[in-house]
């Protein structure tokens, strides 16, 4: 026996005072003067000492109270033998039913090592069966029924989640303190490699739980679809290009030889393109499909490789694709800056998936245009801006349009900026003479429209329009303050301004390698294309369905089999779900925006590789010895057993009696009148 | 009203016993006027024939003139009796819960019987006793008498306990002539023995009255817890529960108080309980109902 707070032992000196209050208190008790005792008798004494033993039984209770009280803070306990706690077992029988169990029929052969498990368990042994995927999903209690614990082994489905024995360890550890029983945990699973934790302390079970291993199945070679990039939206068919990459899981007694794979790109359930691979074991391979013949919206697309391994369900990989037509980027001028278009139009066709579609039109003739089907408007440096052409601009960006404003020497002699509404101060020069030039000092290299640019390494500016500020965002500095890149945030819509031109007359950016990046980015920034979700996703991710902003709106979700997921209630709250399988899912978010997601099990569960047996041995280390006994037992086996719920009990017990004994002790004597009227 | 003055609370505090016994005596007379049954003024009560040595003052000379006889005309108020007080100045006296001591309440009646007396030109006297006689002051209607009786019930001081035997024996001494002894004592002795010791005055033609004073607690002692008590003349000490307080021993003290009574009846003594919650006036009214009707 130990005490956790031995310090708390002080407190029973507080026994003292029921000694003072009842033992030296009572000596000072003054005797009451009466005429005469001639009429009390020897003989009444007996009640006086029955209230004396009721006196010291008070006493004794209340010291009892404060003993307990004492010994209660100080935390005592006893370390017993964690088999002697109960002598019956407590199984936790673990069933994989991740991924990788679809390979051949492990997930059946688990099942039958749980059944086994069950029908071995004596009368009064409990059981828990709990499902490892991703999650540890416990089917039932410690229960001694094996009906129950049999129908809910034949209730596991096969998922297509990662397993994680990380999650299965802490599982069982809180299962263990809290229950505060030696647990004995039988784990039928395939016990794959990759479902290892990356920190083995992860795996740490209870001094008390044995853990032992049901392996299933034995590593064999495997063939899966790894990845697949495809472009999410397509806008020329022909400029497509799918690439997957295949990978072979070789077993350990693999021949070294590379096998020769057919992957077909399959869209909309046609296979559309075949090709042929070289996988040498334990490689990967890639195979590059290009053009997709994809019609208008959304198409499930598909990586197929040939099968004949152990797991097929890993030998094809989804993914969604959809065609849209080019948007339309109005790119307004006044016809003085030529080479500003040849530049842009080259950057912006240079793009592989040729989403935008330059369109020239002179300010004249942009204003009378409808600008709500532009997917961004660039202003170059077209000095002064015809009103009507600023007011339909405006109204654009308010409701949640895009502008580029390039300024040049034309803008140098305006007031201020169109849209970004920021007072132009000065042209900042530098001569071409003598290396006198300005780069770019500082800059946000995070933000979407800057992310691949480089930091403009190497381009020299000549002419920068001096802007100063005050409503707006710097996101490039030149390295005399100038600010080269500035963002304005205008209604719904944005305004980015570049004060430089695009021509190579006041800075030589075209002619660099972080121009066709800058003009890419930066039109998918403006396109607003950014802040879209990925439509490719892993088994078990979050897909998010509305915003804060959306909250009475409703969202649906349709699953691979077409059956909603989303309960009434879910619909018109739910900020995201979880995508628990692989396949197609039919997304309509809260903003109305209507998406396919292909979803596709995490290719980790395709490596079959097991867990060597060293590991095993030193997970198992962790936990106890089945069976374990002398020595080595008594360290794991022997654990603390608190003792303050016996304590507290107590307590609670004797502080009833102390209550029941001072209330008979020191209650009113009743008055004559009350006792003649009891008698009657 | 004047009941208000007889209220033994306000009694104890008035300072002077004289006052105290004047203050009781008058408004108690006072109220006895407006009842018919209690008047006891010059009434005439009796003839008796002229003997050599009467005053002639009292001849009633129409009756010599219709009978040529003399005859002396007597009246209540004249009829001379004498009072002796026995006040008890035991320990046990000193008890009292009501914010009087049985002492203090015996020491008011003392002097308003006597004070009643001296108005009745009674011979009056007292002894103060314990277990012996502490004082004593021989009944006698001289000059001063009253003041004497005063100063005797002042002055006694609180003995030790209660024995009847060797002041009774003295108070037969000294007792030649028929008159009334009043006894003012808790009585916290066997009912036998009391009447034993006291009852030998009875047989000499002397009136004897017995007031028993006692505390209400003596009646009814009210304890929330066991006490331990201590007898105040013996200074024993005994442990004593609530419950029975409550319950025994009122029926015990009520046994003893009906044995002295009836014990006292027997012996053709005159026994009055007196609660020192009460007012003095029922003491009174028993001295005057007896000195009436035994006269």
């Amino acid at each position: 026996m130990g005490f956790l707070a031995p310090w708390f032992l002080a407190g029973i000196a507080a026994v003292g005072l029921p000694v003072w209050i009842h033992l030296l208190k009572r000596h000072k008790t003054d005797p009451r003067l009466f005429p005469s005792l001639m009429f009390f008798e020897k003989r009444e004494m007996s009640s006086v000492k029955h209230r004396r033993l009721e006196y010291l039984l008070l006493f004794a209770l209340r010291a009892a109270m404060l003993i307990l009280l004492a010994l209660l803070f100080a935390n005592p306990f006893i370390r017993r033998d964690a088999a002697a706690v109960d002598g019956r077992k407590a199984l936790v029988i673990a069933v994989d039913r991740s991924f990788s169990m679809r390979a051949a029929d492990h997930l059946s052969k688990a099942k039958d090592e749980a059944r086994s498990l069950i029908s071995a368990l004596k009368p009064g042994d409990r059981a828990q069966i709990v499902a490892l995927g991703g999650t540890v999903q416990a089917l039932t209690q410690l229960i001694s029924d094996p009906a129950e614990l049999r129908a809910a082994v034949e209730s596991i489905q096969q998922s297509d989640s990662r397993a994680s024995f990380g999650e299965l360890s802490r599982y069982v550890r809180t299962l263990s303190e809290s229950m505060h029983l030696p647990l004995e945990v039988h784990l039928a699973s395939d016990l794959q490699k990759s479902a290892l934790p990356p920190g083995f302390a992860d795996l740490r079970l209870d001094p008390s739980t044995t853990l032992v291993f049901h392996p299933i199945g034995r590593p064999v070679p495997n063939f899966a679809v790894e990845n697949v990039v495809a472009p999410r939206r397509i806008f020329d068919p022909k400029k497509v290009r799918v690439q997957a990459t295949i990978a072979s899981f070789a077993g350990p007694d693999d021949k070294l030889e590379s096998v020769k794979k057919n992957v077909s790109l399959v869209l909309n359930g046609k296979v559309q393109q075949t090709k042929t691979v070289d996988i040498a074991p334990g490689g990967r391979a890639q195979a590059e499909f290009l053009g997709l013949d994809a019609p208008y919206g959304f198409s499930k697309g598909e990586v197929r490789v040939d099968g004949g391994d152990i797991l097929p369900a890993d030998d094809r990989f989804f993914f969604a694709v959809e065609r849209a037509d080019p948007r339309k980027v109005l790119f307004v001028d006044d016809g003085r800056h030529p080479r500003a278009q040849l530049y842009y139009r080259a950057a912006l066709e240079s793009s592989g998936d040729a989403q935008f579609q330059l369109e020239i039109a002179r300010p004249d003739v942009a204003a009378n245009q409808q600008l709500s089907n532009d997917a961004f408007v660039v202003l170059n440096d077209i000095g002064t801006v015809p009103a009507s052409l600023e007011d339909a601009l405006k109204k654009y960006v308010n409701a949640g349009g895009s502008v580029l404003v390039v300024l040049g020497p034309a803008s140098a002699a305006q007031v201020r900026v169109p849209l970004a509404d920021e007072s132009v101060e000065t042209a900042s020069y530098a001569g071409r003479e003598g290396d006198r030039f300005l780069n770019v000092s500082e800059l946000d290299a995070g933000h979407p429209a800057l992310r691949s640019v480089e930091r403009f390494s190497g381009v020299k500016f000549y002419q920068a329009i001096h802007v100063t500020p005050a409503k707006s965002r710097v996101l490039a500095r030149l390295n005399d303050g100038t600010p080269l890149v500035l963002e304005r945030t205008l209604g719904e819509g944005k305004v980015l301004v570049f004060t430089s031109t695009f021509d190579n007359v006041t800075n030589d950016l075209p002619l660099h390698a972080s121009w066709v990046p800058f003009v890419e980015r930066s039109a998918a920034y403006l396109a607003g294309s950014g802040a879209e979700q990925p439509v490719n996703l892993i088994v078990d991710s979050y897909v998010e369905l509305r915003t804060a902003d959306n909250k009475s709106a409703a969202a649906e979700v349709l699953d691979p089999d077409g059956k909603r997921l989303l309960s009434l209630e879910e619909a018109t709250s739910a900020r995201n779900f979880a995508v628990d399988k692989e396949g197609f899912f039919e997304l309509k978010t809260a903003s109305g925006r209507h998406t396919l997601l292909a979803v596709h099990a995490d290719r980790r569960e395709s490596d079959l590789a097991a867990i060597p047996q060293e590991t095993l041995d030193l997970w198992r280390a962790t936990g106890g010895e089945p069976g374990a006994s002398g020595p080595q037992g008594t360290s794991t086996d022997k654990k603390p057993w608190p003792l303050w719920p016996w304590l507290l009990l107590l307590l609670l017990l004797v502080a009833m009696a102390e209550s029941l004994v001072a209330d008979r002790h020191l209650r009113p004597a009743a008055s004559p009148e009350t006792a003649r009227k009891e008698a009657a | 009203m004047l009941q208000r003055f007889l209220d033994p609370k306000v009694l104890g505090g008035i300072s002077g016993l004289d006052l105290v016994a004047k203050t009781v005596v008058d408004g108690f007379v006072a109220g006895l006027h407006r009842s018919p049954d209690f008047g006891f003024s010059q009434e005439f009560a009796e003839y008796r024939a002229y003997a050599p040595g009467d005053d002639l003052r009292h001849v009633d000379w129409n009756v010599f003139a219709r009978t040529e006889k003399m005859f002396l005309k007597r009246y209540r108020g004249e009829t001379n009796c004498q009072l002796t007080i026995l006040l008890d100045m035991s320990r046990s006296m000193q008890f009292g819960s009501q914010g009087m001591e049985k002492i203090e309440y015996a020491r008011f009646l003392a002097a308003c019987l006597a004070y009643l007396a001296h108005g009745q030109r009674d011979a009056a006297g007292i002894v103060i006793f314990d277990d012996e006689v502490r004082n004593f002051v021989p009944p006698s209607t001289r000059q001063g008498q009253l003041a004497r009786i005063l100063h005797a019930i002042e002055s006694a001081k609180i003995g030790t306990r209660t024995q009847f035997e060797n002041p009774f024996r003295h108070v037969q001494e000294f007792m030649r002539r028929r008159g009334i002894v009043v006894t003012i004592s808790d009585f916290w002795d066997s009912p036998e023995k009391i009447i034993k010791t006291v009852a030998p005055l009875r047989f000499r033609g002397t009136e004897l009255v017995l007031f028993h004073l006692l505390d209400p607690e003596e009646l009814h002692p009210k304890l929330n817890a066991p006490a331990l008590l201590e007898d105040l003349e013996t200074g024993e000490t005994l442990e004593v529960s609530p419950d029975y307080a409550a319950h025994e021993y009122p029926a015990k003290i009520q046994a003893h108080i009906a044995d002295i009574k009836s014990r006292a009846q027997g012996a053709g003594i005159d026994y009055f309980l007196i609660d020192t919650s009460r007012p003095l006036d029922g003491a009174l009214r028993e001295y005057l109902a007896i000195r009436r009707g035994k006269l």
